[in-house]
């Protein structure tokens, strides 16, 4: 079997004999990137805060053409009240959530007022495999899976979620209705700006430190409920992923 | 490879005959092709960008080893694998060595071309390890035992009543012809798979190289789900698909999805990047990256190296005068369309398409589409004319091509023949069209009319225009 030698070598050959062949004229030109990505990515959330009135209408309009239900509330302690609706009208006994450390808050007595039994994601590892199995057997069986937002993306309505220690992939994949709550300080303007995020989160990983921070292996930008047209192109959603997405924004702010 | 054993004339006229088919098709490319214009109409800086998308595409091929380089290194430091496969078989073997290694019995897939390309659910069948389509589409063509017939719409051929019938058949289930219903089914059966499955398999639309980061674009969640469950997560990639930077993967999120559904994203964007981390709860343990060449590598110096930038959205599919009356399963080959000629010759070699080459009228509407701008007519003239220099087509035809040649290069002959032409296109000309010509000629205007010579040419005119002058 060929190994990395050999396979790049042959590339490396057939590039030579490419200078002069039809289409190889062509421009060649990459995206610009930014030098020092982290500090380019925080100086542009000082900025979209200032702005993040209008970037919010623009998500929010964009969030339900996808077919997205947004919610706005003042503070964090209204989050339970919609939960709690969502809840009720679907029949919902079982939810789970990220670890409060990595949402910011704790709505798990809150929503046990409204006769939801909440189960918070471990915050660090399981390095029990039978565990890991039971955790994933709970998710499976949930109705509703809560999650924060790293990013909500006004131009695609995108919901950009990153895994790790305490948010564990499935929450927002297994249960049939995904409720993602965020506040200012995830919305940006466009793709290209979340561009710059991916780039500034990499930063961290390539010193090293992206352990330290907790963070998984895997992103995900959500825009909408899991769908299909595979059937005579009849738009159907709820395939594999969740029904229905809900967005809550916190007009105070998250915690933490 | 797949032998043929029909020309490709006898499966498109079949294909012709089928009423349901290209209705369907009709119905299918039309819709898709006014989302994608819905879509770019409102996306003004859309036409810059797909200029972007096609010169990084550019860029990284002019140094593709550094790239490559780069990704292998990073996928390495997270603890992944990369192997690398020279042919189809080669990579067969790869991924059912795995398989073996971790007693891989079933196999959860998302949908992959690259798969598909090397035939990989027969060889797993073989080895004992059973592959299950997840991609709706997918799974109902899996269930038929038949092939995709579009890129990413792989069973638009299909109704609801047929899949109905099929679930019944192949699931013992009596379920409504319903899309709404048959979807619910499919959800039901497949989630109890991707609990199972030991093995996730997906192709990779993207491969970011300053990160190690294996890009899957979806709507229905199942690339997501054979990510995150399964113990063991192999992704195909074509070489050409890896890109050098997160920077340069926005520019073709903002293009892909519109170019292939007229969604501004795919309801999934999923990075992958290595094995599960430490403190994560869900993701394979291994991860393992399938480098495939697959007659690739041949072209980045070849005829064909503009191929090489194709995202595999379909959109020349839609748009394809040709496609949008034989549909996918005609071309016989797994890419279908346009782009799929090039990609047929390029994995299979010029011979494969000297058929196939001809199925393109040349108008360029798949130029039009293709949103990093691949000039796929320029490249069909050029295996039109591969195929002239092998000779492929019978000796009478290249005699008379040779001939006709040489009347077109010697004015006077040309003249004389004119005259002739009049003379001998009498018996044939009805209603302004040459029709129906015996012996050998009769191929040529068996499926299309040939103009008749005027009663005055060009050059006759050109002449009597000048003596009045």
């Amino acid at each position: 079997m060929t190994d990395r030698a050999a396979f790049l070598d042959r590339i490396r050959s057939e590039m030579a004999r490419a200078r002069g062949v039809g289409g190889a004229a062509q421009r060649g030109e990459l995206a610009p990137r930014p030098a020092r990505p982290r500090e380019i990515a925080e100086t542009l959330r000082r900025e979209l805060a200032e702005r993040w009135r209008e970037t919010l209408e623009k998500f929010r309009v964009e969030f339900e053409r996808v077919a997205g239900v947004y919610h706005g509330v003042a503070s964090v302690d209204d989050v339970p009240d919609v939960i709690g609706a969502i809840a009720r009208e679907r029949d919902s006994r079982r939810a789970i959530a990220w670890h409060p450390a990595a949402l910011g808050v704790d709505w798990r007595s809150a929503l046990s007022t409204h006769g939801l039994t909440t189960v918070a994601m471990p915050a660090a590892g399981v390095e029990s495999a039978v565990e890991r199995q039971a955790l994933r057997d709970l998710i499976a069986a949930a109705d509703i899976g809560v999650t924060g937002v790293d990013l909500a993306v006004a131009e695609t309505g995108s919901l950009v979620l990153r895994s790790g220690s305490g948010r564990p992939r499935s929450t927002s994949l297994l249960p049939p209705y995904h409720v993602a709550v965020f506040d200012r300080h995830a919305l940006v303007e466009s793709l290209a700006q979340a561009g710059i995020f991916l780039e500034a989160w990499h930063e961290v990983s390539s010193e090293g430190r992206e352990d330290a921070s907790g963070r998984g292996g895997v992103i995900n930008f959500i825009t909408g409920p899991s769908r299909t047209a595979d059937i005579e192109l009849t738009l159907t959603r709820g395939v594999h992923g969740p029904k229905e997405v809900h967005a809550i924004f916190v007009e105070g702010g998250l915690g933490g | 490879m797949t032998e043929l054993t029909t020309p490709f004339r006898q499966r498109a006229a079949a294909a012709l005959d089928d009423a349901f088919l290209r209705q369907a098709l009709t119905i299918a490319t039309t819709k898709f092709i006014d989302l994608r214009r819905e879509a770019f109409d409102e996306f003004p800086e859309g036409e810059a960008l797909r200029d972007r998308a096609r010169a990084i595409k550019e860029a990284t091929l002019q140094r593709l080893d550094h790239y490559l380089g780069q990704l292998i290194d990073n996928i390495e430091r997270r603890g992944g694998h990369v192997h690398y496969a020279d042919t189809a078989a080669d990579a067969r073997r790869i991924i059912l060595d795995i398989a073996r290694r971790t007693g891989a019995r079933l196999a959860v897939k998302s949908k992959s071309m690259a798969t598909e390309e090397i035939e990989l659910n027969e060889a797993l069948l073989e080895a004992g390890v059973t592959p299950v389509e997840t991609d709706l589409g997918e799974y109902i063509i899996q269930l038929a035992h038949e092939k995709p017939s579009h890129i990413i719409a792989p069973a638009i051929h299909k109704t609801k009543g047929q899949v109905a019938e099929l679930f019944a058949k192949e699931l013992k289930r009596e379920v409504a012809a319903d899309p709404e219903e048959l979807t619910r089914i499919a959800r039901v059966e497949l989630r109890d798979k991707f609990l199972a499955a030991d093995l996730g398999i997906t192709g990779a639309n993207f491969a970011v190289a300053d990160t190690g980061t294996v890009v899957l674009v979806t709507n229905e969640g199942n690339g997501r789900m054979v990510t995150s469950l399964p113990r063991v997560h192999v992704a195909v990639m074509g070489v050409e698909k890896v890109i050098p930077s997160m920077s340069d993967l926005v520019v073709f999120l903002a293009i892909l999805a519109k170019s292939a559904t007229g969604q501004k994203l795919s309801s999934y964007t999923t990075l992958v990047q290595g094995p599960r981390r430490a403190g994560e709860l869900e993701g394979a343990e291994e991860f393992h990256l399938v480098l495939l060449d697959n007659g690739r590598v041949k072209q980045i110096g070849g005829t064909l190296r503009e191929a090489l930038a194709c995202l595999r959205c379909g959109a020349c599919l839609n748009v394809c005068p040709v496609y949008r009356q034989i549909g996918g399963h005609a071309y016989g080959y797994t890419y279908p369309g346009p782009i799929g000629i090039l990609l047929t010759a390029m994995l299979h070699g010029g011979e494969a398409v000297t058929d196939l080459a001809h199925a393109s009228s040349l108008c360029g509407a798949c130029l039009d589409a293709c949103p990093v701008r691949i000039d796929i007519p320029r490249m069909l003239i050029e295996l039109r004319n591969e195929n002239v220099e092998h000779e492929v087509a019978p000796r009478g035809e290249r005699l008379v091509f040779r001939l006709f040649a040489r009347l077109l290069t010697r004015p006077r002959l040309f003249r004389l023949a004119a005259s002739l032409g009049r003379l001998a296109q009498r018996p044939f000309t009805r209603g302004g069209a040459i029709r129906g010509l015996p012996g050998l000629f009769g191929e040529w205007t068996r499926t299309r009319d040939l103009p008749p010579v005027a009663r005055q040419t060009f050059t006759e005119r050109w002449a009597s225009l000048e003596r009045e002058a």
